[in-house]
């Protein structure tokens, strides 16, 4: 994806992306696909925080809003084939 | 009132689903026999919930991405990739090319050099045996090791019921071979060197690098089984100097059904095929490319290189985790396998003074398996751990855990709990260990015959 002539995000457009992948990690009903989604943005997030260089901000912006789509469609896709019982990290207080 | 009733009813499940009540998509899949809300029976057993999956040597869970990427072809991308007259072929050529791209990147390779198989068993098929019946009027020798996947042991013992000859190389106590004695028995007649990179079972990483510069000073190709290893530990066909790899695409968070051979082109090896017919993927290995697990598998392997380094870092505490758990509250722990040359998502680990079954029935909760799976049918111990000098009794009480990049830290102290809880309380009934507390030494009892 070409990232000249894009203008680099905004803090609120980070911001809101960041809230956008956490809240469709909430949707997985997969306890370890769940938790993989909302571990993982908050690390690779954390890991980009000191990026300066546009292009680079750029790239990034779009490879996580890339993700967030793929995984939108695929809350949907583990929703309509969850097991009727779910995991047991799920069920029981540890 | 009488609508929020009928709203309750309509909605089966809370805030998983995420298809409105009137929505014309097809409603959730139905429940299987086995499984009913209060929880799971099979096998007599009942379980409260999906068992906590530590068991990735086996297989892994699909990456929701992988998933993603490959879904396109279960629905409107279905050609045929070798249709050279239409669309739907020609697409799923592109996607087949660009999944062998993303292969071979992984392994410094080049994508000419990458044969799709239906998995590593396949690809380790036509190496051992492919290449020794191509050479069998030069190469009459192979040596491997006592501790390779059943795949490539079975088909060495097929090599010598057909004539050839074959030397399998012990390994010390930590799993590692002897160098040395890999240079004394390579003969002018060696058609092949098999070593796997990570064992299965145990996790240890073999020294690959020196086993493949031995084998270039004494121009004996090297195959490598890196079935466990791709995505997992650095891999460089260039570095390890190979000739032939196994890849398989269910270890890395991929779809089971396919695999892959890288084959050399300089010094280009030759292989015979097993699969005969059209002469697809040039010749070595005929049969419609299953576009939609190839995909797959191009993309798990993209991802491998992105995440490497991440789930490596993550997966070394998580292992420290367990193990450091387990070592706090119990003892007579022993981990099988040298503890250096080790991948980190493998700790196979065996208690003393328990029984490996028992154990295991206790562990309902946490999927874990005790040798391999593709030895789990027969009941004697694992001959992995028998190669490395383990006591019987210690072999048959081994488990092993798989910790992987799905793993989470709740998890793994789930699993030390139970996993302590069940060895006390095993221990707790063993009049062996009682006797072993009172400080008698096992080994030096004399049992009396009646």
């Amino acid at each position: 994806m070409a990232a000249s002539g894009v203008a680099s995000p905004t803090r609120t457009e980070v911001l809101q992306l960041y809230r956008s992948l956490l809240r469709v990690a909430r949707q997985f009903c997969d306890y370890n696909i769940r938790e993989y989604t909302k571990r993982r943005t908050i690390d690779a997030f954390r890991d980009n925080k000191n990026l300066t260089d546009p292009s680079q901000l750029s790239a990034a912006f779009s490879d996580g809003k890339a993700q967030l789509e793929v995984a939108k469609r695929q809350a949907v896709v583990y929703s309509l084939y969850a097991p009727k019982v779910k995991s047991i990290m799920d069920i029981r207080p540890s | 009132m009488a609508l929020k009733l009928l709203r309750q009813t309509l909605i089966k499940t809370k805030q998983t689903t995420l298809l409105r009540r009137f929505s014309t998509a097809a409603a959730v899949a139905s429940p299987t026999e086995y499984e009913d809300t209060e929880g799971i029976i099979m096998k007599g057993v009942k379980i409260a919930g999906r068992p906590l999956y530590l068991d990735m040597q086996a297989t892994s869970p699909v990456d929701p991405r992988v998933l993603d990427s490959m879904l396109p072809f279960y629905l409107s991308r279905y050609g045929n990739p070798h249709s050279r007259t239409h669309l739907y072929g020609w697409e799923s050529e592109t996607a087949v090319e660009t999944a062998r791209a993303q292969v071979a990147e992984l392994i410094g390779a080049s994508p000419r050099e990458i044969v799709f198989t239906s998995g590593a068993t396949e690809s380790n098929n036509i190496s051992v045996k492919g290449v020794m019946r191509f050479y069998k009027d030069k190469k009459r020798h192979v040596i491997t090791t006592q501790t390779e996947h059943k795949c490539v042991l079975d088909s060495c013992r097929h090599l010598q019921q057909e004539g050839f000859e074959v030397t399998y190389l012990p390994v010390g106590s930590d799993g590692l071979i002897d160098l040395d004695k890999l240079r004394k028995e390579i003969r002018p007649d060696t058609g092949l060197v098999s070593v796997m990179a990570v064992n299965n079972e145990i996790g240890v990483i073999q020294p690959v690098e020196e086993i493949g510069r031995i084998c270039k000073e004494f121009n004996v190709p090297f195959h490598t089984d890196a079935a466990q290893a791709l995505g997992k530990i650095k891999v460089d066909v260039n570095k390890w100097n190979v000739s032939l790899m196994s890849l398989s695409g269910h270890k890395i968070y991929g779809p089971k059904g396919v695999g892959a051979l890288y084959m050399r082109r300089r010094p280009r090896i030759r292989v015979e095929p097993q699969m005969n017919g059209g002469g697809q993927e040039r010749g070595i290995r005929s049969g419609t490319v299953p576009t939609p697990l190839v995909v797959g598998m191009g993309a798990a392997c993209e991802l491998a290189m992105k995440e490497m380094e991440y789930d490596e870092r993550r997966i070394k505490g998580l292992q420290e985790r367990l193990l450091n758990g387990i070592r706090e509250k119990i003892d007579g722990v022993v981990v099988n396998g040298s503890m250096e040359r080790r991948y980190v998502g493998n700790l196979n680990l065996s208690f003393a003074y328990v029984e490996g079954e028992s154990l295991l029935m206790g562990l309902k909760d946490v999927a874990v398996s005790s040798g391999s799976a593709c030895t789990s049918a027969s009941l004697e111990p694992s001959y992995v751990l028998r190669a490395l000098g383990v006591d019987e009794d210690m072999a048959h009480t081994s488990i092993r855990f798989g910790i992987g990049r799905f793993t989470t830290e709740e998890e793994i102290d789930r699993a030390v709990d139970l996993t302590v809880k069940q060895v006390e309380k095993l221990r707790e009934m063993s009049p062996l260990y009682e006797m072993v507390k009172e400080g008698i030494d096992i080994k030096q009892i004399q049992w009396a015959q009646h």
